[in-house]
């Protein structure tokens, strides 16, 4: 296993704006990566800089083992598809089409035309006419059919359908295990693509919360509930994420458990649960920010 | 965790020489020909086709000869065939403003983003200058389609020979695209208020240099420059223009991020 994307102490600032602070992180080969986070919270600035569309501040970057800074070798192996993407003047999807090979030289024509079908996209119409869920297809279409070996998605489904993004999620999986490659999922639908996911690394206000493989930061929260009485003794001694309650019961999110502590939870009478992906963020990015309200 | 070894010989298949993707996005510059020929050339003829019916209307109501010589000279003095070089100015911008953020998506650099348009802009400009040279030599050896009009071969193009009046075309073309494109860069770079900064020092500039001129009682000599120079002389000399704003465009984006304001 090696690193494709190899971060250190990387930061942005615009002025006084910090986008990005003190950023570390590896991704490895072949694997599908979710970097997930609110609005803001230096998603698409991470990205950017990532394939040399902007300049670090400080830190360093690595992708495919150079630069990615103006460095042809890098930047021709990866595919950047933009839920803001910009298409030149008066462009249609069959000239997107015609010319994505050129810079491609993995691109699938049958594929593509297969994607096209599937999301039912009128190729003789100007991109400008399109549909939101219709220009989010064309750049959902160059990111699969390109099979860049470093592909970035940056919320690329703004306005599909939920069938659409079915159809997403199922070709990015199929293409995936046959082409196997690194693809960077940047998205706020967390549950949708939970199970896609192989790695995620979520980040907010520019700081990497977590960092780690899907299923370590699955069995890194339980939701415990039962009586409050129960609930409050099992949970006294732990560090809490959450805390729901009516009258008499109680839900509270605590960390990872161990076998023991399951078993003597399970022995309260308590009833421990799995928090999903979406949920975990939603407590980690709350807390984060309470935190730096506090140190402000 | 779930990972997938790849053979070695995917990843190092998918490696390509750069100079592939300047010819790729020389390519992706005439992709769509007609936004960028067929349409400028449908306005142009239109344009032309207007300008045919209103020689023809002075042919058939002006019957002194010496008003109609009058009126012929007056033909000459047409900015008609202008407006190609201006829709060029746009679409140099828009290759910027647009194409530029679109390939770089594609994992161009902007090095050979900016080389791909510059040999873009190159050949347009040479297309356009074969286009407007036919046209010309047809007006000139068929007495201005047969009515003394005057739409390529007017005043602006130059009293001289044919190829002169081309060379004309030529250089009109170069500083557009390259003017066009250079201020776009700046907008890519430091956005509206870099555009607005730059017109404002551009303007000092000028303002300073006649003021120059003024004070130090050179504008004879001035006058004389542009005498000996000559109309085509003067032209040439704003190939330098273009070229500097050819080479500051490409140090401006090498820069510049594709953001979406």
């Amino acid at each position: 296993m090696s690193a494709v994307i190899e971060v250190s102490g990387l930061t942005k600032r615009f002025g006084k704006f910090t986008a990005i602070d003190d950023v570390t992180l590896t991704v490895e080969r072949n694997q599908i990566c979710g970097l997930l986070g609110r609005n803001g919270a230096g998603k698409t600035t991470l990205m950017q800089l990532l394939t040399g569309q902007d300049f670090p501040t400080a830190g360093s970057i690595s992708v495919l083992g150079g630069n990615p800074v103006e460095n042809a070798s890098v930047l021709g192996n990866v595919c950047f598809i933009k839920e803001s993407q910009r298409y030149p003047e008066d462009f249609q999807p069959k000239h997107v089409l015609k010319s994505a090979p050129w810079f491609f030289p993995n691109w699938d024509a049958e594929f593509a035309a297969r994607l096209v079908d599937d999301f039912r996209l009128p190729t003789n119409r100007r991109i400008k006419k399109l549909s939101r869920g219709q220009l989010s297809a064309v750049g959902v279409i160059v990111g699969l059919a390109s099979r860049a070996p470093l592909t970035f998605f940056d919320e690329p489904y703004l306005g599909l359908d939920a069938v659409a993004r079915q159809i997403f999620y199922d070709r990015l999986l199929e293409d995936y295990s046959e082409h196997p490659r690194t693809v960077i999922l940047s998205t706020h639908l967390i549950d949708e693509v939970s199970d896609l996911l192989e790695h995620v690394i979520v980040i907010d206000e520019g700081r990497i919360l977590i960092d780690k493989s899907a299923d370590e930061v699955r069995g890194s929260a339980t939701t415990v509930s039962g009586t409050r009485a129960a609930v409050e003794q099992f949970t006294a001694s732990r560090e809490i994420m959450h805390r729901d309650g009516i009258g008499g019961l109680a839900s509270v999110t605590v960390g990872p458990l161990s076998a023991e502590e399951r078993q003597s939870a399970t022995a309260a009478g308590l009833e421990l649960s799995p928090v999903s992906l979406q949920q975990l963020i939603v407590r980690k990015t709350k807390v984060s920010s309470t935190e730096f309200e506090q140190s402000a | 965790m779930t990972t997938i070894t790849s053979s070695p010989s995917v990843q190092a298949a998918s490696r390509k020489p750069a100079s592939n993707r300047v010819l790729a996005v020389l390519r992706l510059h005439f992709v769509n020909i007609p936004t960028i020929f067929l349409w400028p050339l449908a306005i142009l003829v239109t344009i032309w086709l207007v300008n045919l019916a209103i020689w023809w209307l002075v042919d058939i109501n002006v019957s002194a000869p010496t008003d109609l010589a009058e009126a012929r000279d007056g033909f000459g003095w047409t900015g008609a065939a202008t407006f190609i070089f201006v829709y060029m100015m746009v679409v140099a911008i828009q290759a910027m403003s647009l194409t530029f953020p679109f390939a770089l998506g594609y994992g161009v650099t902007r090095r050979d983003f900016y080389l791909g348009s510059v040999v873009a802009f190159i050949l347009m400009s040479l297309v356009w200058t074969v286009v407007l040279t036919a046209f010309a030599v047809l007006e000139e050896n068929s007495g201005g389609w047969g009515l003394g009009g005057r739409m390529f071969t007017g005043y602006l193009f130059g009293a001289g020979e044919w190829y002169q009046r081309s060379f004309v075309y030529l250089v009109g073309m170069l500083f557009f695209f390259f003017v066009g494109s250079a201020i776009a860069t700046v907008w890519l770079r430091w956005k509206a208020s870099g555009v607005t900064v730059f017109f404002i020092i551009l303007t000092a500039l000028l303002v300073a240099l006649a003021a120059l001129v003024t004070v130090t009682r050179t504008w004879p000599a001035v006058g004389d420059w542009f005498a000996t120079t000559g109309y085509y002389g003067v032209v040439a000399w704003s190939l330098i223009p273009a070229v500097i704003a050819a080479v500051a465009g490409y140090f401006i984006l090498q820069r510049s991020t594709p953001k979406n304001s």
